[in-house]
């Protein structure tokens, strides 16, 4: 079944409305993943962390540093503003990262978008008949909560082996590919 | 050298450093809204749009702090 993919969405089978650089015309995405959302919450307390900072650190800075050398109203208002925006900041490259960061399994290969940094992304396919070996592990107590974890992929292809990491219902993803398989061999018999 | 004209060299030396890092912190978020929009064609999704928003409003809270450096300190 076709479902309308909320654009945030960690898991997408046969998602509507989504389209990647080198589709073809003939190629249908099956599956589509991120890592779970859920990694995502160590960054939102770090930046909820910082965005308390100011009002409990900076006031005691300042009062010590006036002390010895009177500091202007100006640097005070610009620090402020400045760590806010770096906040911010934080935030939005940890959403960007997570957000490209993506796998994709269409009916004719899988695609493995890593966007490392801000100045490196790498982008990896395998065609399904070079599949080899597929397997998954979930660890960890927030693993087995939410049900995430890494699906493990052994292809024949220039890259031989992909990961997708912490991809949410990974025995569903294993399982999908799987059958993918097997309906290309029935294909070339 | 009296210990005002010191102060003062000092303390425009504190300016010149703030104005570099936050110069160089614009930058970076310029380079944040180019790697979204490249992005961008790797993946079109109809939520797209909100992180390009997000981006922009980025940069230009960093264009306006350096502006206001620029004017305040």
């Amino acid at each position: 079944m076709r479902q309308r993919t909320f654009g945030w969405t960690s898991f997408a089978l046969h998602p509507k409305g989504i389209r990647f650089e080198t589709q073809e015309e003939s190629e249908e995405i099956i599956l589509f993943l991120r890592q779970h959302i859920i990694l995502l919450i160590p960054h939102i307390v770090l930046v909820g962390l910082l965005i308390i900072i100011p009002p409990v650190i900076f006031p005691m800075i300042f009062r010590s540093l006036s002390e010895s050398v009177a500091l202007p109203v100006g640097y005070m208002i610009i620090g402020w503003a400045f760590w806010y925006v770096v906040v911010f900041g934080i935030l939005l490259t940890n959403i960007i990262h997570w957000f490209f960061n993506i796998f994709i399994v269409t009916n004719k290969r899988i695609i493995d978008i890593d966007f490392v940094n801000l100045l490196y992304k790498e982008f990896s396919e395998a065609k399904i008949d070079k599949i080899q070996d597929i397997s998954f592990q979930t660890m960890g107590i927030l693993a087995t909560m939410f049900d995430y974890g890494n699906v493990f992929i052994q292809t024949a292809s220039e890259k031989p082996n992909f990961v997708f990491e912490s991809v949410p219902k990974p025995a569903k993803v294993v399982d999908v590919i799987s059958d993918l398989i097997q309906v290309n061999e029935h294909k070339q018999v | 050298m009296t210990p005002e004209s010191l102060q003062s060299i000092g303390w425009i030396f504190i300016k010149l450093i703030t104005l570099i890092g936050i110069g160089i912190y614009t930058l970076f978020a310029g380079i944040i809204v180019r790697q979204e929009q490249l992005m961008a064609h790797v993946l079109e999704e109809g939520t797209e749009p909100i992180l390009r928003l997000l981006a922009i409003i980025h940069l230009l809270a960093s264009i306006g702090i350096l502006l206001a450096a620029i004017i305040l300190l």
